[in-house]
């Protein structure tokens, strides 16, 4: 009876999201928390059951999959047979769009826009634009709203697409289970009828033009919860409008005929492309007085997240300070649409040819960007990483200007980043101010030239190694024991839920409620006092000051900090050695911050703020700080929690 | 006044004044875009070095005569440094709207070429603008990795205009080029206003030894691929040993003035894999004997590299060694040159015996080499072949001073009575 195994890898964790967003808002109420706790077996066992089920049906599709396959070949054999040849003068298009379980095209004229029939992969609604005057391909997109927040994402998206362009949709796999009202209704309202019943399975296609006509719609309804709808192909004749009708008509300037060439390719980008009243492509935010980085190289490590890419752009363009002159980036693949939004913004954009696969390739991406970057400015001895998705803060570079000589005259340290791992809404509070932590943060960060060139770039992991450049920057083969200067409020805002290490659920536990800061100019305190032997006069001064609360309580209760503000207090926890975390990883889960691994220490303390008050947790007896604990106080010890709990730590995407 | 200034000169001596006025034209045109381009014409600055002093003691005085912009010529040069202006369209077309036709040579960026796959957007390199029968040729120097300045190539794509202008003529382009960043001076001459290297006559000089070959870097990577780096920590350890030894034994040459090149395994290593031989153990250098300075000796150990042996004697195969850091060591061999060859010798230090090694003749080029402008020879395939002989591509790691190089002759022995002199181990 092996079909009665437990769920797959990727499905508790949406089971636990839920379950702890639900757990921690009855947490106080006794009442509820049998209710609770009931609720939890019966979604469980709902859970169960759903997972066998699909468990059946894959295999039944596995099956049914050959028969739809030699189906698939008939189709295009017809197509090769038949060439069409698209005409410029042209005013009418004919397109196809198919859409069954495992694979979806759509053909324009006879041309393949889309094709999918990966496995395991590109499940939901795709959504093709098409330029109404020439039918060219302007986005591409999938929405998997068999997952949550995706439908989110496509209304966002639909809105934001032009009047008059021509939409293409259709349905891969599954692409209802989480298509909330609020998106059917727009599709219903793009002229779709058979969108606000779409349900479970079911295969659909659709072409309409946005605010006019429709030119076809067809669905094949799913017969039972076990099995897909038919296959369905539609095939239909969109009519052309001229040239003049899809453009807007913006006054000639070079910054609009930027926007004009930008516009005319791709869609997607909402106000941006707005005929009436276009958004701004140039920011010119306040200078930075004595700007101590404007001539630092900006490496902007892009893959094909365009519009990650745009809005990342735009806060960077909009930080006080910024020298768009010094930005280059770097697109990972010979992507064209990440290349538009670079020169739209009239920045300079340098490609790669991917050269190995996932993570390795990311780090091979890495390192040929650093490379290049000091190559392309060779009088600069630091260079400023950032991703492209990452929210810039609007001091980033003032923050940066402040603390930039730390870097250039102190080597103890490794790197200046602008994300605090801890910085949560709850347990950062102070813009001015900065630690120095042994862990490497990344997500903003900058890299002094001499430790790229004399030690990181020479060893750098090769393609083969399959490393993670992050984590190998973090080895202490690298770091030699340097520390890191971050602020407490981070600079940057990790935004991106679509990545190779992301999907929703971390995102949402480990990201969403992480604190950005958003006031500009901040004066930052005692910058000096970061300075490796000033840290540790600092740190003992603070030690000195703070007051030791009541370890008979429970750390993770809230009453466990008194209702002040503005203090410093500071806790002693059980640590054996320099790399004994028990008690610190379950403190660091129940107070609802990183707990994945270690992020923030500096010599066994780490420093951060709970209800307003300076909070230090001192490892004892590892931390030297350790001096610091009345002899009366005795460390807590909190117990690793027992497996089941413990089986958060790697994310892997949901599967059907 | 500029304009009557020009019609009196011109009438008077029968010069062209048309050059002065595009020339004005051109400099109307740069400053209202606030580009800061500077005066690099071969010609006219071998006039002006002439008359550098009163050029310098009287910036603004007005011209008794048009004496440089008036010489009827087909090009007048002027350099643009890129990190200084923006890629502005506004510029062309401000120039167009002035009358100048233009054209713009683009080519791709050298700095990304070393980069596995890496596609930049392409960069200009030059610039034309003609107005009447002038031009104006303006060169676009870049900042590379080695702290100088770099002009690429000028080459014309096959949709171009060829007979623009007479290409063949200008002063650029023929040879990618590199210079060191020039100080300029603001000078008026012939009551125009225009920045000139502050030091005209070795601007000049520099400007005839200033071909650029970029590193094979096509060629290096299939060598990698034949032949996989070595990655090991070893490797590392020593590339990073070999590239400080090599900058510093750079900065101290320069400081003295001695020209030198790289030579023998460092050579090879830079022509066929752009990079430092890892297993090769030394740094070598070539210098010509006649730049041979005796205060080379106590230069090297000032700056931290004591002499580990001294061979020959500047009469005759000469060769110095100076120990570097962990066993790195620094080869400096000299080259005497000969109607039709140059060689340098070589000399077994228990046996007193003589070698010698012959090149055929050869020129130096600058190139780019771990973050360093460094000389090696024009005519690096001819010079390794010599040295290493057809098989160069295939790495070896055994190697035989004496008997491997391909170019060596034995050159009898020492007399017993000088190996005090010439054979000097530390």
């Amino acid at each position: 009876m092996d079909e009665w195994k437990p769920s797959p890898a990727g499905k508790p964790h949406k089971k636990r999201s839920w379950y702890l967003a639900w757990k921690y808002k009855l947490m106080n109420q006794r009442a509820l928390r049998k209710l609770c706790q009931t609720g939890a077996v019966l979604f469980l066992l709902v859970t169960v059951i759903v997972n066998i089920k699909l468990i059946l049906d894959t295999r039944r599709a596995a099956y049914e999959e050959e028969e739809e396959s030699a189906q698939d070949y008939d189709d295009e054999m017809l197509n090769v047979e038949v060439p069409r040849h698209p005409v410029n003068n042209k005013k009418v298009l004919d397109v196809e769009v198919y859409s069954s379980r495992s694979k979806v095209y759509v053909a324009v004229d006879g041309t393949t826009v889309l094709e999918d029939e990966a496995r395991e992969q590109g499940r939901g609604i795709h959504v093709i634009v098409l330029n109404q005057a020439t039918g060219h391909v302007m986005a591409k997109r999938v929405f998997d709203t068999y997952s949550p927040h995706e439908d989110e994402a496509m209304v966002l998206f639909l809105n934001m697409v032009a009047r008059g362009r021509i939409l293409i949709f259709t349905i891969k796999d599954e692409g209802s289970f989480h298509l909330k009202e609020t998106a059917k209704n727009v599709l219903k309202s793009l002229g779709s009828q058979v969108a606000p019943f779409l349900s479970w399975r079911d295969m659909w296609t659709f072409v309409g033009k946005k605010g006019g006509e429709v030119y076809g719609e067809k669905h094949a309804k799913s017969p039972a919860l076990s099995t897909w709808g038919d296959p369905v192909l539609l095939k239909t004749e969109v009519h052309l409008t001229s040239v003049e009708d899809a453009e807007c008509h913006w006054p000639d300037t070079e910054l609009n005929r930027r926007r004009k060439r930008f516009c005319s390719k791709v869609e997607g980008y909402g106000s941006v492309c707005s005929c009436k009243d276009p958004t701004p492509i140039e920011f010119n935010p306040d200078p930075l007085k004595d700007n101590k980085v404007f001539d630092v190289p900006v490496a902007v490590i892009a893959g094909n997240r365009p519009n990650y890419l745009y809005r990342m752009l735009r806060s960077l363009l909009s930080a006080q300070g910024v020298n768009p002159q010094m930005i280059t980036v770097f697109i990972d693949g010979y992507y064209e649409e990440p290349m538009d939004v670079v020169e739209l913004f009239g920045l300079s954009g340098i490609q790669h040819t991917p050269i190995s696969i996932k993570n390795a390739r990311v780090s091979q991406h890495y390192k040929a960007s650093l490379t290049a970057t000091f190559n392309l400015f060779p009088d600069a001895k630091f260079a400023v990483v950032l991703e492209e998705d990452l929210d810039i803060s609007v001091d980033f570079f003032s923050f940066l200007s402040q603390s930039i000589h730390l870097l250039e005259e102190d080597e103890s340290l490794y790197c200046i980043s602008a994300w605090n791992d801890q910085g949560y809404e709850h347990t950062a509070e102070d813009p001015s101010l900065l630690y120095r932590v042994e862990t490497m943060p990344g997500l903003g960060w900058v890299l002094r030239k001499s430790l790229y060139k004399d030690e990181l770039e020479p060893k750098w992991p090769t393609p083969e190694k399959l490393w993670d450049w992050d984590m190998w920057m973090r080895m202490p083969e690298q770091r030699k024991g340097r520390e890191c200067i971050i602020p407490d409020i981070s600079r940057s805002y990790h935004f991106g839920i679509v990545g190779l290490n992301m999907n929703g659920y971390f995102h949402e536990a480990y990201f969403k409620k992480h604190k950005f800061n958003t006031v500009p100019n901040v004066q930052l305190k005692n910058v000096e006092s970061l300075r490796k032997d000033n840290y540790e006069t600092e740190i003992h001064r603070l030690l000195g000051e703070a007051e030791v609360l009541d370890h008979s309580k429970n750390p993770c209760e809230d009453s466990f900090v008194p209702d002040t503000e503005g203090r410093v207090y500071v806790m002693f926890i059980r640590m054996e050695q320099e790399a004994d975390f028990t008690t610190w990883t379950q403190l660091a889960k129940c107070l609802h911050i990183w707990d994945l691994d270690v992020r923030g220490n500096h010599k066994g303390l780490w420093r951060l703020f709970r209800k307003k008050n300076h909070f230090l947790v001192v490892g004892v007896p590892a931390s030297p700080y350790s001096s610091k604990k009345p002899s009366s106080v005795t460390p807590i010890y909190m117990e690793p929690p027992a497996k089941e709990e413990g089986a958060v730590a790697v994310p892997a995407a949901e599967q059907t | 006044n500029g304009a009557a200034f020009s019609k009196l000169r011109g009438s008077q001596s029968g010069q062209d004044s048309t050059r002065w006025h595009v020339v004005r034209k051109f400099l109307g045109l740069i400053s209202s875009h606030n580009i800061p381009v500077y005066l690099i014409d071969p010609l006219i600055l071998g006039l002006v070095d002439k008359d550098i002093e009163q050029i310098r003691s009287s910036p603004d005085g007005p011209s008794p005569e048009c004496k440089y912009f008036c010489a009827p010529r087909d090009f007048t040069t002027f350099a643009l440094l890129d990190k200084t202006w923006k890629h502005e369209v506004g510029f062309l077309r401000t120039a167009e709207k002035m009358g100048f036709q233009w054209l713009k040579i683009i080519n791709k960026d050298p700095r990304l070429d070393g980069l596995d796959d890496l596609s930049g957007m392409e960069i200009p390199l030059h610039y034309i603008f003609k107005l009447a029968s002038h031009a104006i040729h303006l060169v676009v120097f870049y900042e590379r990795s080695g702290n100088f300045l770099w002009h690429g190539p000028l080459r014309l794509k096959q949709h171009m205009d060829r007979k623009f202008v007479p290409f063949r003529k200008l002063h650029f382009g023929r040879y990618p080029g590199a210079y060191e960043k020039p100080e300029l001076l603001l000078v008026s001459i012939d009551d125009l206003k225009v920045q000139i290297p502050k030091n005209p006559s070795s601007f000049l000089e520099e400007m005839s030894h200033s071909r650029f070959l970029e590193c094979r870097y096509r060629e290096a990577r299939a060598f990698f691929q034949l032949y996989p780096d070595d990655a090991s920590l070893d490797a590392v350890e020593f590339r990073k040993k070999a590239k400080s030894l090599l900058h510093l034994a750079a900065l101290t040459l320069n400081n003295l003035g001695v020209k030198f090149w790289l030579s023998s395994g460092t050579c090879l290593g830079w022509y066929r894999q752009c990079n430092v031989i890892p297993h090769s153990k030394d740094v070598d250098l070539g210098i010509f004997i006649r730049d041979y300075k005796a205060d080379i000796i106590p230069a090297f150990q000032k700056a931290g590299l004591p002499l580990k042996h001294k061979f020959g004697k500047v009469e005759d195969s000469l060769e110095l060694s100076f120990q570097g850091e962990d066993d790195v060591k620094l080869d400096i061999f000299f080259f005497y040159e000969e109607d039709d060859h140059v060689w340098n010798g070589g000399t077994q230090a228990k046996s007193g015996k003589k070698f010698k090694y012959l090149f055929p003749k050869f020129t130096l080029c600058w190139t780019e080499f771990v973050e360093l402008r460094v000389h090696v020879p024009c005519e690096t395939l001819q010079y390794v072949e010599a040295n290493y002989g057809p098989e160069w591509k295939v790495p070896v790691k055994t190697w035989d001073w004496k008997s491997s190089p391909s170019n060596v002759q034995d050159n009898g022995v020492w007399p017993i009575d000088e190996w005090d002199n010439v054979i000097q181990i530390y």
